[in-house]
């Protein structure tokens, strides 16, 4: 059995956040709590007040306080295997199972929420609202959140590599043009595909991660009670 | 002469993408509006205007996804 790229790359990512965390931590503890905050402590800070606020406004206090760390780690792992493609490494986004693992850990966490806030009773009532019969299009419109959600992720982010390799290639028979260095250097790539690269894995890594994390919230936002 | 008709379908799918394109400039359009008629609601319409662009930015996923199994698995 071959097994996919995306085995490795998903558990270079891990390493990688896990190496990411410990230097944080230590950052972290070092840090005097008066003194003003700089580096990569000001921006843990920024990015952990962000989140919390974002978790807060969509859910209430007490969802929250389980809610958030888990917002954090999935968006920085969505955000650290989107920008994959800049080390030469395939991303595991841009591969349907892992996105769809996290989709899936999103729906299972709608339902705990929806289940927690209704009760055992409500819930269950809840699949056949407002009749009995509406208890096909209640399954359908839970399965077109998984869909939807992974292939979002999925597919903006396999576009993006698609595009980039296809651009590479591209610009590389026309280096070919170039009569001494173009043979062996992709002349052209170099210049042109930096500019393209902070679009399509910057830029476009940071607004999935966003969006994602984003329709989580809000999704778990809509089934509790009060909101 | 199949895989002209195939690159072709896969073209015709990634057409769905335009009004995506189009609806979702609208809604750049209506969140700057209305910022500048309220700018104190700023967060709030900066984060439901990428919801909503995001959500309707299904419509295009499903199309080149479409497009992606029609190169990919009909035509391989």
């Amino acid at each position: 059995m071959k097994l996919q790229t995306a085995v490795f790359t998903v558990i270079i990512v891990t390493v990688a956040m896990a190496a990411l965390l410990f230097y944080i931590n230590k950052k972290l503890k070092d840090f005097d709590p008066l003194s003003e905050p700089k580096g990569i402590v000001l921006l843990v800070i920024m990015y952990a007040q962000m989140i919390d606020k974002m978790v807060k406004e969509k859910t209430n206090d007490e969802v929250a306080t389980y809610l958030t760390p888990y917002i954090m780690s999935v968006a920085a792992f969505i955000f650290l295997s989107n920008i994959l493609g800049l080390f030469a490494l395939e991303t595991p986004t841009s591969n349907l199972s892992v996105t769809l693992v996290l989709a899936a850990v999103t729906c299972i966490l709608i339902e705990f929420y929806s289940a927690k806030a209704r009760g055992a009773k409500g819930y269950i009532k809840s699949w056949f609202e407002p009749m009995a019969p509406f208890v096909i299009l209640n399954i359908m419109s839970k399965l077109s959140t998984l869909l939807s959600l992974s292939l979002r992720l999925f597919g903006n982010i396999l576009s993006g590599g698609i595009l980039m390799s296809v651009i590479y290639q591209m610009l590389g028979s026309i280096s070919r043009m170039i009569p001494v260095i173009g043979a062996k250097f992709n002349i052209f790539g170099v210049l042109i595909a930096p500019v393209l690269h902070f679009y399509f894995d910057l830029f476009s890594g940071v607004m999935q991660a966003f969006i994602f994390i984003t329709l989580t919230t809000s999704f778990i936002g809509k089934e509790l009670p009060n909101k | 002469m199949e895989k002209a008709l195939m690159a072709f379908a896969a073209a015709m799918c990634v057409c769905g993408g335009c009004v995506t394109g189009i609806m979702e400039g609208k809604v750049a359009v209506q969140a700057v509006e209305s910022i500048g008629k309220n700018p104190d609601a700023a967060d709030k319409i900066q984060s439901m205007a990428i919801v909503g662009a995001a959500i309707s930015e299904t419509c295009a996923i499903y199309c080149l996804l479409v497009a992606f199994l029609i190169i990919f698995i009909l035509g391989a």
